[in-house]
């Protein structure tokens, strides 16, 4: 069998690994834009300070030898631009054509263009990739002064990090809050301190709407009528999945590629994973992209074993996050705020515990400040819908863990005899 | 593949297994210099305690492990023995292994210039069993086949 990967991210790797175990045999080509081997795009924020380089192993995803390992063919710095799904072919840019009899996309996202003018303007950057990363490292040394647009995961990063190396930074987020989506108010305070702390000036509920200068990026002008003076600005507002290709091609394809519960497009040969992809999410119901390396994982590898034929269903996934900034760190996930379900929170000094539930008991979501080492126990819960109505009580408590389980439970659990 | 079993009616909660795990995971295996001298390490396992029960807690070792598919370099990965380990030299961390563990047993130390380093039970791969199961007095930790 030949089978086509487009991406060789996390979705990619893990995919080439899952068809690896099963089949020596079948061809694999990974085709990519990028031309270095898989790397660690969480990493991005410390390769333009120079916290890691591009010399260390840490920044990458697999060691060197993984696609030889693996009987990988590589097609590296060329993109796919057409999918012709009837003839089961893929074109790239340089007239090349690779046939294939499954096709793996998982091409990632790119960075969402806000609605702003000037943003052609020198000394403008987003950091989702390689190149822009090298881009914004080889820029710093014009850049005293910057402006982050948008606090989300990439943006509030970036924003501690430049602060750490004496860069004047100002945040600029739409919202009420940094890291929006994954942290409720309370959450976000300690964020909010912790980026003051390290010199971040923090603009909420402001967006900018213009970037003047001559050549070079000087102002940043927001909606409020507040302009900033700047040399560097960043954006990171979100990335969307990268469907061209599979809208191109006729596949159904809503914010991301459309997928089932085995990863398959609406064409049989055509599976999706990781940023591009639209699976299911179990916490809220439908269908959407969640754009986190845990799921682009998962689905890589799920979506392998259904090409090679083996019917692997994909539960689905929820929102998840780790994310340090200075000395705070929380992990979050599922739904983090909400009116309509049950809500145990509590706030003791550095440490913030939240968790909601719905009325048939089951854990939604929950946020842990600082203290997160037991986060994973309650991933299981909220991914094995458990019934959490005898132990609700006990999730507030700091030393939360395996002794305040039901003993038969607790033992069945620790001898793996319940997944 | 064998793992350390947790019988926890013989446990007496006394905190052994952690112990021998400070030392075994020492620069010099020594316990007075592990607690002492040197910068000790983190035990791998924890005794948990809420009256009447007590039980010591460590790394499952799954087969489909979570955290390993949630790291976001390959440090978390499976060694030649099969077990779930962390490579120290390339941890960045990110904590997102224990944002993945079932069975929320791997641990933050943070005490490293840059970098945070997970830490987890590595089933000794210097010695034959556990230190750990070798450790408990009382047969509370057991090493098994599962």
């Amino acid at each position: 069998m030949k089978i086509v990967i487009v991406g060789n991210s996390t979705a990619a790797v893990n995919a080439v690994e899952a068809i690896r175990e099963r089949d020596k045999i079948s061809s694999i080509t990974v085709v990519s834009d990028e031309s270095y081997r898989a790397y660690s795009h969480p990493l991005l924020p410390n390769l333009v300070i120079g916290e890691v380089s591009r010399a260390e192993e840490r920044f990458y995803y697999r060691k060197a030898d993984f696609y030889e390992s693996h009987k990988v063919k590589t097609v590296l710095g060329r993109k796919v631009v057409k999918l012709y799904p009837e003839e089961k072919v893929v074109e790239l840019d340089n007239g090349d054509k690779l046939e294939y009899d499954k096709l793996l996309l998982a091409c990632g996202g790119t960075p969402i263009k806000p609605p702003i003018e000037g943003l052609e303007l020198e000394g403008v950057h987003t950091l989702t990739n390689i190149k822009a990363a090298d881009k914004l490292r080889k820029d710093l040394k014009n850049i005293k002064q910057c402006v982050v647009v948008g606090a989300g995961l990439i943006g509030s990063k970036i924003a501690e990090k430049l602060a750490k190396k004496g860069v004047k930074v100002t945040l600029v987020e739409l919202t009420k809050r940094v890291l929006f989506p994954v942290l409720d108010d309370t959450g976000a305070d300690y964020i909010h301190k912790e980026l003051k702390r390290l010199g971040v000036t923090l603009v909420l509920n402001d967006a900018v709407s213009a970037l003047s200068g001559d050549k070079r990026v000087k102002q940043v002008i927001l909606k409020s009528g507040k302009k900033i003076e700047t040399d560097g600005v960043i954006v990171a507002v979100g990335v969307a999945p990268n469907a061209g290709l599979a809208k191109d091609a006729g596949l159904t394809v809503d914010r991301g590629v459309v997928v089932n519960d085995f990863m398959q497009t609406s064409n049989d040969n055509v599976f999706a994973a990781g940023d591009v992809a639209q699976a299911y999410d179990m916490v809220s119901g439908v269908k959407r992209p969640i754009p986190i390396l845990p799921l682009a994982a998962r689905q890589g590898r799920i979506a392998a074993l259904n090409m090679l034929g083996m019917d692997v269903k994909y539960k689905g996934g929820f929102a998840m996050n780790s994310i340090s900034i200075g000395k705070v760190s929380f992990i979050s996930m599922g739904i983090v705020d909400s009116d309509e379900l049950e809500v145990l929170s509590i706030k003791r000094g550095d440490e913030y515990r939240k968790f909601l539930i719905d009325p048939d008991n089951r854990l939604k979501g929950m946020i842990l400040v600082n203290n997160v080492e037991k986060a994973g126990m309650f991933n299981w819960m909220i991914q094995n819908r458990f019934d959490v109505s005898w132990i609700k009580d006990t999730f507030l408590n700091s030393d939360f863990g395996w002794k305040y389980f039901n003993k038969a439970f607790r033992v069945l659990r620790l001898d793996r005899k319940i997944k | 593949m064998k793992i350390v079993k947790i019988k926890e009616d013989n446990c007496i909660f006394c905190h052994l297994c952690e112990v021998a795990c400070v030392v075994e995971h020492s620069q010099s295996k020594d316990i007075i210099k592990a607690f002492k001298r040197e910068e000790r390490p983190i035990a791998r396992c924890t005794v948990e305690f809420n009256y009447p029960i007590s039980l010591s807690v460590m790394c499952r070792h799954c087969d489909d492990a979570p955290c390993i598919e949630a790291c976001q370099n390959g440090s978390m990965h499976r060694d030649e023995r099969g077990y779930v380990v962390v490579n120290e030299e390339t941890c960045v961390g990110c904590w997102m292994c224990i944002m993945a563990c079932p069975y929320g047993v791997i641990k933050r130390d943070t005490r490293r210039e840059v970098w945070g380093l997970s830490t987890k039970c590595d089933a000794c791969p210097e010695r034959d069993i556990p230190a750990c199961v070798d450790a408990c007095p009382n047969e509370a930790l057991i090493y098994e086949e599962l």
